[in-house]
């Protein structure tokens, strides 16, 4: 399968990454390439794939409730912190 | 240990072993680049509390013994970056569960290792802080992505260096620098304080020179944690006394597949290969050849699956609660700017493939053919172990390669994942041990892999062939010490 240049700049939006033009390109083919090869899984027989997916289902805990409160250090590692939150740019304006 | 034991009789103090092991250490990132950060106070007030606590006559079974962290998992007041700039300045609130068991056993911190970014690589050259040598050869990867951990190992700045395992992270660079590595059976190390790349595989795991010290850290590192709900409640199997066990009657599967692995496997691995099996038959062992047919679909179930989970994982790197931030105009933008400019190519690349592969309209044809075919795999291993009772294969084509050999094709360096990948999938515990040299005295590993919770006759074979390869007998050319 080729990923077109355009797919990649989809993905990169889902993924909140801004690629160059340059990057896209490379990208572009480094992917077609890299999933090229992975076409081999679809040449499996359907017949030997039925069965449990989940080898490893993850267990679960109990839901008991926990001290979670942070340390010193959330804030320090903040790069922008305020009366006990995260700061962020503004996203309610007026208009 | 006996270092252990000099510590904890009193014959030497803890302390005195820090000084000398931060030397070490300092050399070691000198020449290799081994290190990304060390902290000389907190090592020695460690060293003291070690001390203090050996005069009281606690028993600690790894009192004294200095170790380095990779840095993508969490130690207490100490960065970590797991090699990318988005985490720059990022320090950690506590120790990683397998962090605060070696402690707690005495073992004394003294640096935090150099690593592939998020542990995404096979030769450590995909570190935001530069790349790592082998001190075997400094023209050579050291293997990654625990290649710093491996690094520090080999040079002898320290006896025992913790990683992480997602796709065979501590098994290759083990076996690329002459050093036992080992991951466990999925959730017999508690995965809290790492950095998830890959929930679902990702274990700790360790790196020493010989196997009765590789089987001392899984003793202490292995267990029970109510922070991470996939470690394992059951019983942590006895590991110290299997390394004298031997293999006599044990039935030694040789992967089938390892004899036909795309690109071959490289002569002198080859050789190794043979080598091992008289080993073992010498040993008393019955070795057959085993097939586990989907062995061939690993790479490309694991580069699926693997990356989905990553690109899931890495959402949580967006500038607002650590690390580096960038673009202040918009919450999209300050996600877009800081994720952009934090992460590197490899990363970037991952992170797209997972999210290619999870995007509506391709899911089900990559990651949900992906998910059934990785279930097909832990079936056949079953199978396999059915008629042996573990698999001898090669732990990587090939010897360490040299810087830049692979870094222009991708695929190239997925391509070499190809015998560490197919436990990690199963969540299967394996142990990569040397086995001898090539020509030109690059170390060579083999890796064996077990049913879960065989980590006591893993470790008993890696004896075995440790002893038979003499190659505990050779240091590295550039050891510091």
């Amino acid at each position: 399968m080729r990923i077109a240049p355009a797919l990649v700049s989809k993905v990169a939006a889902l993924a909140a990454l801004e690629l160059s033009d340059a990057e896209r390109e490379a990208m572009a083919g480094q992917l077609t390439r890299i999933v090229d090869h992975f076409e081999a899984l679809r040449e499996l027989p359907e017949s030997l794939l039925e069965g449990d997916v989940a080898a490893h289902p993850t267990p679960l805990r109990e839901d008991v409730a926990r001290d979670g409160s942070p340390g010193p250090l959330i804030e320090a590692n903040a790069p922008a912190f305020a009366h006990g939150h995260f700061v962020v740019p503004r996203v309610v304006t007026r208009d | 240990m006996a270092l252990a034991d000099a510590v904890g009789t009193g014959r030497v103090t803890a302390r005195a072993v820090a000084e000398e092991s931060l030397v070490r250490t300092g050399k070691a990132q000198e020449a290799f680049g081994a290190f990304l950060s060390m902290n000389a106070a907190l090592t020695l007030g460690e060293a003291e509390e070690v001390d203090r606590r050996v005069n009281a006559g606690e028993q600690l079974p790894l009192a004294g013994v200095p170790f380095a962290v990779k840095d993508n998992i969490n130690v207490a007041g100490r960065p970590s970056t797991a090699g990318s700039k988005i985490l720059a300045g990022f320090v950690a609130p506590d120790h990683a569960t397998c962090v605060a068991r070696l402690v707690q056993a005495g073992a004394v911190v003294v640096g935090k290792t150099n690593c592939d970014e998020f542990g995404m690589g096979s030769s450590n050259e995909n570190s935001a802080y530069g790349p790592v040598k082998n001190p075997w050869d400094p023209a050579r990867v050291p293997g990654g992505s625990s290649g710093g951990s491996a690094a520090a190992v080999a040079a002898r700045a320290v006896p025992l260096a913790v990683g992480t395992d997602t796709g065979g992270s501590v098994r290759q660079p083990a076996a690329f620098c002459g050093l036992v590595g080992w991951k466990p059976t999925y959730g017999r190390v508690s995965r809290y304080g790492l950095i998830a790349f890959a929930s679902s595989f990702d274990q700790a795991g360790a790196l020493t020179r010989s196997v009765d010290e590789a089987a001392r850290a899984f003793a202490v590192m292995a267990g029970a944690d109510p922070r991470d709900s996939t470690a394992l409640a059951t019983p942590v199997p006895d590991v110290l006394a299997a390394p004298g066990r031997g293999a006599r009657g044990v039935r030694i599967g040789l992967l089938a597949e390892a004899s036909s692995a795309e690109g071959g496997l490289h002569e002198d691995v080859k050789a190794s290969f043979e080598k091992a099996a008289a080993a073992f038959r010498a040993a008393g062992a019955l070795v057959t050849t085993v097939s586990v047919p989907r062995v061939t679909l690993a790479v490309p179930v694991y580069y699926l699956t693997a990356t989905a989970e990553a690109s899931s994982n890495l959402a949580r790197f967006d500038g607002v609660r650590y690390g580096a931030r960038r673009g202040e105009a918009s919450l999209a933008g300050l996600y877009r700017e800081t994720r952009s400019a934090g992460f590197g190519p490899e990363v970037k690349r991952r992170i797209l493939l997972g999210t290619f592969a999870l995007s509506a309209g391709y899911h089900d044809a990559y990651y949900g053919r992906a998910q059934r075919v990785r279930a097909l795999l832990s079936r056949d291993f079953a199978a396999a172990f059915r008629g042996v009772d573990a698999i001898l294969c090669p732990t990587s084509p090939e010897p360490a390669f040299e810087l830049g050999a692979k870094t222009d094709d991708p695929l190239a360096m997925y391509l070499a994942d190809v015998f560490t990948v197919p436990p990690s999938l199963a969540g299967l515990p394996a142990v990569s041990v040397p086995s001898g040299f090539s020509r030109d005295w690059l170390p060579i590993g083999m890796q064996l892999i077990g049913p879960g919770d065989s980590e006591p006759l893993l470790f008993a074979l890696a004896r075995v062939l440790e002893d038979a390869s003499g190659a505990l007998a050779r240091r590295a050319p550039g050891a510091v010490s």
